[in-house]
């Protein structure tokens, strides 16, 4: 009998570095105990429901070294990682635009891809620089990423005046970097144990 | 026009008391309560899935083990409790244990808060309360 991989996943995702095993142990237990009193689809359906209820709190704590010199480090990385991806992202666009002009159609959908591709690249890329709770450092920094846009433009910059389709594009920026974060410490977690 | 009368704890003396005996992280949530007791019953070296289940057997309440952790966490970093890694088991699918025993501080914490309620009990009539 073995636990639903998906909700595994989700907690590989979701569970602080150095707690992880920990807590996947427990559910682990837990849910043979179950199967062996009440059958495989209660053990499921527990398994679920308890993998649901622990993420918040999972995401909520970190056992990792919290010193002053640490969290400037993880600051800076995060910072030097967003730069990078700008500087990427903007490249990018430039190529895009010299080869094929100004998107439109089934283009704009590429270039969508393309962006948003790089933005789940560098997710993975940030959690694996700052390995120790990389799904909070990524969210932490996606957050502060689409802050720096948003607050000068609400603050009455010209670009405050972009279309909905824009702003949820910027939006987006926070889940893909998040989902990159995710992978990268499902596989890790996956493949270490 | 109703004059609030200052309450004996808004006399700056009393309050200077009360922060002086205020030791950090001396004061425990509903949770982190329950999760010290269970600590203490169990003993020495219980673990996240044995307190889980514990706390539904004797409270009926199904706690999240991510909950459980974080809570255990936090009550780590008060250092009310000590936590060691165990051995990877087979049953726990090759994952290994975190054990945890309750520190002094711990006992202390838990017989400030019974003190704490009984003196809040100490003259209130539940049963008036609901007449």
């Amino acid at each position: 009998m073995r636990p639903p991989s998906l909700a595994q996943a989700l907690i590989a995702a979701a569970a602080p570095s150095n707690d992880y095993e920990i807590v996947a142990g427990d559910l682990h237990e837990e849910y043979l105990r179950i199967g062996h009193l009440s059958g495989a689809r209660a053990a499921n359906r527990w398994y679920w429901a308890q993998t649901l209820l622990s993420i918040p709190s999972l995401l909520s704590y970190s056992r990792s070294d919290k010193s002053a010199l640490r969290q400037v480090g993880v600051a800076l990385v995060a910072l030097a990682v967003l730069l990078a991806m700008l500087t990427v992202l903007t490249l990018v666009d430039a190529t895009y635009r010299t080869l094929f002009g100004d998107a439109h159609g089934s283009q704009q959908w590429a270039w969508f891809c393309i962006n948003y591709a790089n933005v789940v690249i560098f997710g993975a890329i940030l959690a694996r620089l700052v390995r120790s709770d990389g799904l909070r450092t990524t969210f932490c920094a996606s957050l502060f990423l689409v802050l720096c846009f948003v607050v000068p433009a609400i603050a009455g910059h010209p670009g405050s005046q972009a279309p909905l389709a824009a702003w949820l594009y910027l939006l987006g920026a926070i889940p893909a970097m998040c989902i990159g974060a995710a992978i990268y410490q499902i596989v890790v977690r996956s493949t270490a144990t | 026009m109703f004059k609030r009368q200052p309450a004996r704890v808004d006399k700056i003396p009393n309050i200077i008391y009360y922060v002086d005996n205020m030791a950090k992280g001396e004061y425990l949530g509903e949770f982190e309560h329950i999760v010290l007791l269970t600590i203490l019953r169990l003993g020495d070296g219980a673990y996240g899935a044995m307190i889980r289940a514990e706390i539904e057997r004797v409270t009926g309440r199904s706690p999240a083990i991510g909950t459980v952790h974080a809570t255990l966490e936090r009550l780590e970093r008060k250092r009310l409790v000590a936590s060691w890694i165990g051995e990877p088991t087979a049953e726990r699918g090759g994952k290994a244990k975190r054990h945890f025993k309750i520190e002094a501080d711990g006992v202390s914490a838990l017989k400030n808060a019974r003190k704490t309620l009984d003196q809040l009990h100490a003259g209130v009539s539940l049963r008036s309360a609901i007449a």
